[in-house]
């Protein structure tokens, strides 16, 4: 009993990793532009590919394939955020067509994805070979990377937001546009740069993902949907928050999975998602507006 | 000319509305310049087309010799060309050092961010003992200091002071009222939009009033009107 519960927790734990990399992609997203990217995992799974062609198909290495997915990806983030958001700053449904906008996104990158790459599976070799024990549980040595690497990307993140120049840059136009462009803030350079820096994080997540799963053109879907999740139990305007909820959500679903099995955790995973917007629709973590 | 600011002909507006129509008024290097009139005849329009906010569907602004009319904001302020617009709500979640800080963004701005800081806290003491305080939760009149502070962090060649005194207590309104006529002291230009002449006459070198989108009469010292004559200028024949 105790071990199936300290492997729920360690398998919760890389879940959360997971979780907490896609969320707060979305946040910073979410955070400077109040557009909520549907593409985000699609940026996800073509982290994931470029990485397997640069590292396997052209033989140049697992490190310089994580570091090329995470740059393709940043870039098409960039592209994204210049010919699908950018146009329809302003409008008064702007939030409803970046939805349908991203969306679209979404799905180019996923067939584009398909003609490209084919159909076959494909799998990355692991940073570290071998086994790690935590608590009694095993995962495997990649996934241990994934766990430890993951608070110190988040940390990197809240530092970069709060301390930088650049960063501090994004969170005021965040919150208020006119004001920071009067103060000399190239507004439209704050929503690239919010835009690369989430499809980073995601190229790079996929890049990780890789190792663990199979990289298929859809790979990416499965991880948006719990970081929609998360960012509904945390709420999207903090860092800390939505990492929180990514950790809790992991832990939820690892114990779900345990005592239910794989079919019925999602239906649970929804149904709480709904229970939550119901009763605290900022986010259980989330202030009141 | 060796004119700081020259605005010709303007015209802009919201979309379909137009509200500055044909606007020309100047600024000569080292003045400092009021602008007056009714609410809602486009001061606020004419200062955010001036940062650049706002594209004039017609006419030019030059600022120090160099035209500015279809520069974004960014490029305006990096020219030194800064405002405090009106009834600012800044950034609520930012605390006020961040706030200053982060407002010395543009290159030139950089370099003096300490001293100007140190400045904006010889000015507005409260605003240093605020200084952990998020701009949420400052009071109006504060806010208003963090707004012109975050002004004068840009390093301003010319500074445009969107109503600093709006909604202030009579003893608020006489603090800043000295804060802005220090900064002139300084010898920073100004132009300064208020409603109260009174002030603005003993603070500018000339004033323009405004109306309709159109500058409609320009004072100085030579045609400086007396009271009555304020009174009849704001609220038409009726009240002298
Ligand atoms: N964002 C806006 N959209 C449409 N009309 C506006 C907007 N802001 C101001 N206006 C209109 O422009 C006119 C001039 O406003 P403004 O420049 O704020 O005047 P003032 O600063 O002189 O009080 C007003 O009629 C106002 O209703
Ligand atoms: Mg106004």
């Amino acid at each position: 009993m105790i071990e199936t519960l300290l492997a729920a927790l360690v398998s919760g734990l890389v879940l959360g990793s997971l979780y907490a990399l896609m969320a707060s992609g979305l946040s910073v997203v979410w955070t400077t532009l109040g557009v909520f990217n549907f593409a985000h995992g699609a940026l996800m799974m073509v982290g994931a590919f470029v990485a397997w062609t640069v590292s396997e198909a052209a033989g140049l290495g697992l490190l310089t394939g994580i570091a090329a997915g995470t740059l393709v990806a940043a870039l098409l983030g960039v592209l994204i955020e210049r010919l699908l958001v950018r146009p329809f700053y302003g409008h008064r449904s702007m939030l409803l067509i970046t939805v349908m906008t991203t969306l679209a996104a979404m799905i180019i990158l996923e067939k584009g994805a398909q003609i490209i790459w084919g159909a076959r599976l494909k799998q990355l070799p692991r940073l570290i070979d071998g086994e790690v024990s935590i608590l009694g549980a095993t995962i495997s040595a990649h996934e241990a990377v994934l766990v430890g690497l993951a608070p110190l990307i988040l940390f990197a993140i809240w530092r970069f937001t709060l301390k930088t120049r650049t960063g501090r840059s994004l969170r005021a136009v965040g919150q208020n546009q006119n004001s920071a462009a009067l103060i000399g803030i190239d507004v439209p350079v704050a929503f690239a740069i919010a835009f690369g820096l989430s499809a980073a994080l995601a190229g790079l997540t996929g890049a990780l993902l890789g190792s663990i799963r199979f990289i298929t053109p859809v790979m990416g879907a499965e991880p948006l949907v719990k970081a929609m999740i998360v960012v509904i139990f945390g709420g999207l305007g903090s860092l800390g928050a939505t990492a929180g909820a990514a950790y809790l959500i992991g832990l939820i679903e690892a114990l779900l999975i345990v005592w239910l099995g794989l079919y019925w955790t999602p239906f649970v995973l929804f149904l709480m998602m709904i229970i939550v917007l119901v009763f605290r629709p900022n986010g259980i973590f989330g202030g009141k507006e | 000319m060796d004119n700081l600011l020259t605005v010709s002909g303007v015209t802009a507006g919201y979309g379909p509305i137009t509200v500055l129509r044909g606007l020309s008024l100047h600024l000569g290097a080292g003045e400092c310049i009021g602008l007056f009139g009714p609410n809602g005849h486009g001061k606020t329009t004419l200062l955010q087309t001036i940062s650049g906010l706002i594209r004039p569907t017609s006419g030019s602004i030059e600022f120090d010799g160099r035209e500015l009319t279809r520069l974004r904001p960014p490029h305006i302020v990096e020219a030194g060309l800064v405002q405090s617009p009106q009834g600012n709500t800044l950034f609520g979640d930012m605390r006020v050092q961040e706030t200053l800080e982060l407002a010395a963004f543009s290159k030139h701005a950089r370099d003096d961010r300490q001293s100007n800081l140190e400045k904006v806290f010889a000015l507005f003491p409260r605003l240093e003992e605020r200084r952990p305080q998020k701009a949420r939760t400052l009071s109006g009149g504060e806010r208003q200091m963090l707004s012109i502070g975050c002004a004068l962090m840009c390093a301003p060649r010319l500074l445009m002071l969107d109503e600093p005194t709006l909604g202030l207590s009579p003893r608020l309104k006489e603090e800043l009222a000295q804060a802005v006529g220090s900064i002139a002291k300084e010898g920073i230009p100004l132009i300064v939009v208020e409603q109260d002449v009174e002030f603005l006459m003993a603070l500018a070198d000339r004033l323009y009033l405004i109306e309709h989108g159109e500058v409609v009469r320009e004072i100085d010292r030579a045609n400086a009107p007396d009271h009555d004559e304020v009174m009849r200028l704001y609220f038409g024949e009726a009240a002298g």
